[in-house]
């Protein structure tokens, strides 16, 4: 148990550099509220919800069981990660196998062989997003007890400087690279914003 | 690990070695190929299998596609795992259970388990499938597998 505290107080160290190293980019600043149409914001909301139900980004956003899902070419339709993978309450695996025991650096130039980035984990269950609709990912992200603790312009910096999150546009061979760019995304995000951040009506 | 040029320093089973390779040669190629440390297997070569796990600074690690310049701590494989005199609890209950059949896997599945069970000391059977499923054993001792983590948390719990 020693090991799994001292792993801990090791990953929120990471986690510390990490926000400081998202720190250290220039700020984003938010667009004039109401300069954006209301029809536009929905369009743009629209371009970010193609981001964050691409399978790139919402296979990680799991609930609390922790099982990461698996979608692509390879696999057909979207099913739970394979070897019966659980990231567990730490995300990263600590309790089962480390995501770090597979998912190095960099991501595997082989074929079918595992994604990697400097950090490998889940998001935290509350940002769970997979399978729920556009609305629903919509109300979301504007909850801060449900996106990380962040507000809105957050959420686009969030976006713009990730390391992660940008993992999603250079996902390593035989995976799709989710829509658009990050620079694009975190521009639909404060267009979004300036309009209100509306949401599209439920489905 | 230290390195300069294609010269790296790595500490393997507590005893320090220089190699001269490129730093994104793989760990296990660096292990089997120019220090001659042969316990951890070649099996899938993209971390799908699992026997070529070791620990590094007691986690495991897919050593097949791990490369040594990524290497961030001591190297530990089967080999340093425990000795024929004092074998650690795993390695022991291994033998108890006689879990092993063609047993080309089995270096790779003891490393996994032992570092499993520095972190999760009781696991139940959801716990044990859990942290082992991504350890392949063609030969499908599965279950012996199982009783053997069991025995050995046991033992390391003093029960």
């Amino acid at each position: 148990m020693k090991k799994l505290i001292f792993a801990l107080t090791g990953l929120t160290a990471f986690i510390v550099v990490h926000a400081l190293a998202e720190e250290e980019e220039a700020p984003l600043a938010p667009l004039e509220a109401g300069s954006v149409s209301q029809e536009d914001g929905l369009a743009n909301w629209a371009k970010i919800h193609e981001v964050f139900s691409h399978p790139r980004c919402a296979n990680c956003h799991v609930d609390d069981s922790g099982i990461p899902m698996w979608s692509g070419p390879s696999y057909g339709k979207t099913r739970p990660h394979g070897m019966f993978i659980s990231g567990g309450e730490t995300r990263i695996g600590i309790e089962f196998v480390q995501c770090g025991t597979c998912h190095g650096r960099e991501n595997s130039p082989t074929p079918h062989g595992p994604p990697g980035n400097e950090v490998w984990l889940l998001a935290p269950a509350e940002m769970q997003w997979f399978d729920k609709s556009s609305q629903e990912i919509c109300e979301q992200i504007k909850d801060p007890e449900r996106n990380g603790g962040r507000t809105i312009l957050e959420v686009a910096e969030h976006v713009s400087h990730d390391p992660l999150v940008h993992w999603g546009w250079d996902p390593g061979p035989g995976r799709e690279a989710a829509p658009y760019s990050a620079a694009e995304t975190t521009d639909s995000i404060l267009k979004w914003q300036a309009a209100g951040a509306p949401c599209p009506s439920a489905e | 690990m230290n390195e300069t040029g294609n010269h790296m320093q790595l500490k393997v089973n507590g005893k320090e070695h220089e190699v001269e390779v490129e730093e994104d040669m793989p760990l296990l190629w660096v292990l089997r190929d120019e220090l001659g440390i042969t316990g951890p297997k070649y099996g899938c070569g993209i971390t799908a299998c699992g026997a070529c796990t070791v620990h590094i600074d007691g986690m495991a690690i897919r050593s097949c596609s791990m490369p040594v310049g990524d290497v961030f701590g001591e190297v530990t494989t089967i080999e340093g795992l425990g000795t024929p005199d004092a074998l650690h609890a795993v390695q022991a209950a291994w033998i108890e259970h006689q879990v092993a059949q063609c047993g080309y896997c089995q270096s790779g599945q003891i490393m996994a388990a032992a570092a499993f069970l520095e972190v999760n000391p009781d696991p139940d059977d959801e716990a044990i499938d859990r942290a082992l499923s991504a350890n392949l054993c063609r030969c499908g001792t599965y279950v012996r597998v199982r009783e053997a983590v069991k025995t050995a948390a046991a033992k390391l719990r003093g029960v």
